[in-house]
């Protein structure tokens, strides 16, 4: 019983770091039609940097921010010089940004080294926090079901109730109508893709104090965001959270009851779901 | 067919026979990978090239297959002639379920593809007590036929050609046949392929069937090449290489895949012969792909023939 309640802990912890960035990368193409396979490279770029700011300044505010920051900026470039060249063609856009984020995935290993590194959790959220019915469970994953539940709820309402999110909701069903009523789309795009890149960055760092950094990460959590966003419907902000708890879940009881197949776990229902439903939970015609 | 086509022909059989004399093993070596990995791009290009799916999960095939012949030869003691089928039936049947994913289209079609790609990769690294886990199978020996047992890498060489010029042949009749032509129409227009009456679902999943069987057979082929298979032929890498190497090429020609392989694999085994980051350069020939030869190395060609022809005649 007890085991059963910390896989779900578990899950719900995964859950979190993965809406980080999946709901980035589904933003990005709900609304820009990009799909943007270097965000997991992004993931672990962001990681390696917030990495070494929490080793020079000791602060982990400070890591996340930072990561994050830093993914905007690289962000910026490649959207601006390389996936804008693609225009809406995805086949391009796949293989153009994989081949990104096996240059970032190199980059990465010349600097930082081929070893599983640790971004340090601050001194008040290490040790554990003892739940009813004495579970232990470490402090930090326990905040990040937190940091997931605040970003979540902030881009809910960035998303539903602000005028921005409006025009980001309109841009996502007619793109060409937003522009002909005068909005500035090119910018809105600027806008979306930095929160993306930078939640993406940030999780990195968040995810790296628990899951470690090394080289090929970028790619296990990528695909787990894929799948996250393959749950959830392509573009659907709610999808993504429902996707993101899903999957948490069912690789967190995957590796506790059937570790060997634990990918299977995960992916047999998904390859089910997709049988009924190709478009995914909240997913629409496009 | 034209004189010079004839002739090019000609000549490039010659060089391929020719190639163990002229170039020694470590170019043998290397043009037998050339042509295992063009196979399995040519597999990719089956769905890529004529009917408009991008998938990127035929390692799953090759891997499956290759297993398949590494563990019946090694540890249950089967001969080439039961093991190599059983690879080909098993890495077929797998695409015969991965199929599936016929039912989506689009950028679905391909996150899907890795999703399910992915299952292979953990399947192979983590049941570590059947698949050997990283280290994988290995002393896997030369296939043999009876009393008729390849020796070595150069006669392995001419096997893997000439399995290659057979595939090669049954694929041209398969895309000039009205199932090629049908998948080129559903490439172009699915919705008036149906309203034509076709089934275009199930063509596709056909196709996709099809296109597994092949990557199965080129998995058999790299296994004995190879002498061992560990995860890293299941991975991810490997099915974005095999489409890259369509790409680079040209889709929707037989020859452009395996231009594509040997322009890959030769930059690669060339650059990583002085530089370390040989993922990163490997990056920069897809940036450079899809920036400047959308239409791969065949497209190129085409091209500059049209310009030729063009100044020919006006």
């Amino acid at each position: 019983m007890t085991s059963a309640i910390l896989q779900a802990i578990n899950g719900v912890s995964l859950a979190a770091l993965l809406f980080l960035l999946a709901s980035g990368f589904t933003l990005s193409f709900g609304l820009m039609r990009v799909v943007n396979m270097a965000h997991g490279a992004y993931y672990l770029l962001g990681g390696y940097i917030g990495l070494t700011i929490a080793e020079k300044t000791g602060s982990f505010a400070l890591a996340l921010a930072g990561g994050g920051a830093a993914i905007i900026v690289v962000g910026y470039f490649i959207d601006r010089f390389l996936i804008r060249r693609t225009g809406e063609n995805h086949l391009a856009q796949v293989l153009l940004t994989v081949g990104i984020a096996f240059v970032i995935g190199d980059v990465a290993l010349q600097i930082w080294g081929g070893d599983n590194l640790m971004v340090p959790a601050p001194q008040f959220l290490k040790g554990a926090v003892v739940l009813p019915g004495d579970i232990y469970y470490p402090k930090y994953r326990f905040v990040l079901i937190f940091l997931g539940l605040a970003v979540g709820a902030a881009l809910w309402l960035l998303y539903k109730k602000t005028q921005l999110g409006a025009v980001v909701r309109a841009g996502v069903d007619d793109r060409e109508q937003v522009n002909a009523t005068g909005i500035n789309v090119d910018r809105l795009f600027v806008m979306v893709s930095a929160l993306a890149s930078f939640l993406a960055g940030m999780a990195g760092v968040a995810g790296g104090a628990f899951l470690t950094l090394y080289p090929g990460a970028e790619w296990e959590i990528l695909v787990y965001a894929l799948v996250v966003v393959i749950v959830g419907g392509l573009g659907s902000l709610e999808g993504a959270m429902i996707g993101a708890l899903i999957v948490g879940l069912l690789d967190a009881y995957g590796r506790w009851l059937l570790p060997e197949f634990s990918y299977f776990v995960l992916f047999g229902p998904i390859a089910l779901l997709m049988i009924f439903r190709p478009r995914g939970l909240f997913g629409r015609e496009g | 067919m034209d004189r010079a086509r004839l002739a090019l022909i000609v000549v490039a059989l010659a060089f391929a026979a020719a190639l163990p004399w002229l170039g020694g093993p470590f170019w043998t070596g290397l043009a037998t990978q050339m042509l295992i990995f063009g196979l399995l791009a040519l597999s990719v290009d089956l769905l890529l090239g004529h009917a408009g799916l991008f998938s990127l999960t035929h390692a799953s095939f090759f891997a499956v297959s290759a297993y398949t012949v590494a563990i019946l030869q090694v540890r249950y003691g089967w001969p080439t002639i039961a093991a190599a089928p059983a690879g080909i039936v098993l890495g077929t049947l797998l695409a015969a379920v991965f199929g599936i994913s016929v039912r989506t289209r689009g950028v679905y079609f391909i996150l899907i593809t890795i999703a399910l790609g992915y299952v292979v990769w953990g399947v192979a690294h983590r049941w570590s007590s059947f698949t050997g886990g990283d280290n994988g199978v290995t002393n896997v020996p030369f296939p043999a036929l009876g009393p008729a047992a390849i020796t070595s890498h150069t006669q392995y060489y001419y096997v893997v050609l000439a399995a290659v010029i057979l595939c090669g042949l049954g694929y041209r009749v398969l895309i000039r046949s009205p199932f090629g032509l049908g998948l080129r129409g559903i490439k172009a227009s699915e919705t008036r392929m149906q309203s034509l009456g076709y089934r275009t679902g199930l063509h596709l999943y056909a196709a996709f069937v099809l296109s597994g069987a092949l990557a199965s057979f080129a998995g058999v082929l790299y296994v004995y090449y190879n002498k061992f298979v560990n995860p890293v032929a299941s991975s991810f890498p490997v099915s974005v290489e095999a489409a890259l190497m369509a790409i680079v090429g040209g889709t929707g020609s037989i020859v452009g895949p395996f231009l594509g392989a040997a322009v890959v694999l030769g930059l690669r085994n060339w650059v990583s012969s002085f530089v370390e980051m040989h993922h990163a350069i490997m990056g920069a020939v897809f940036i450079a792909t899809v920036l400047w030869a959308p239409q791969g190395l065949v497209g190129i060609a085409q091209r500059i023939r049209a310009r030729l022809a063009k100044g020919r005649h006006g």
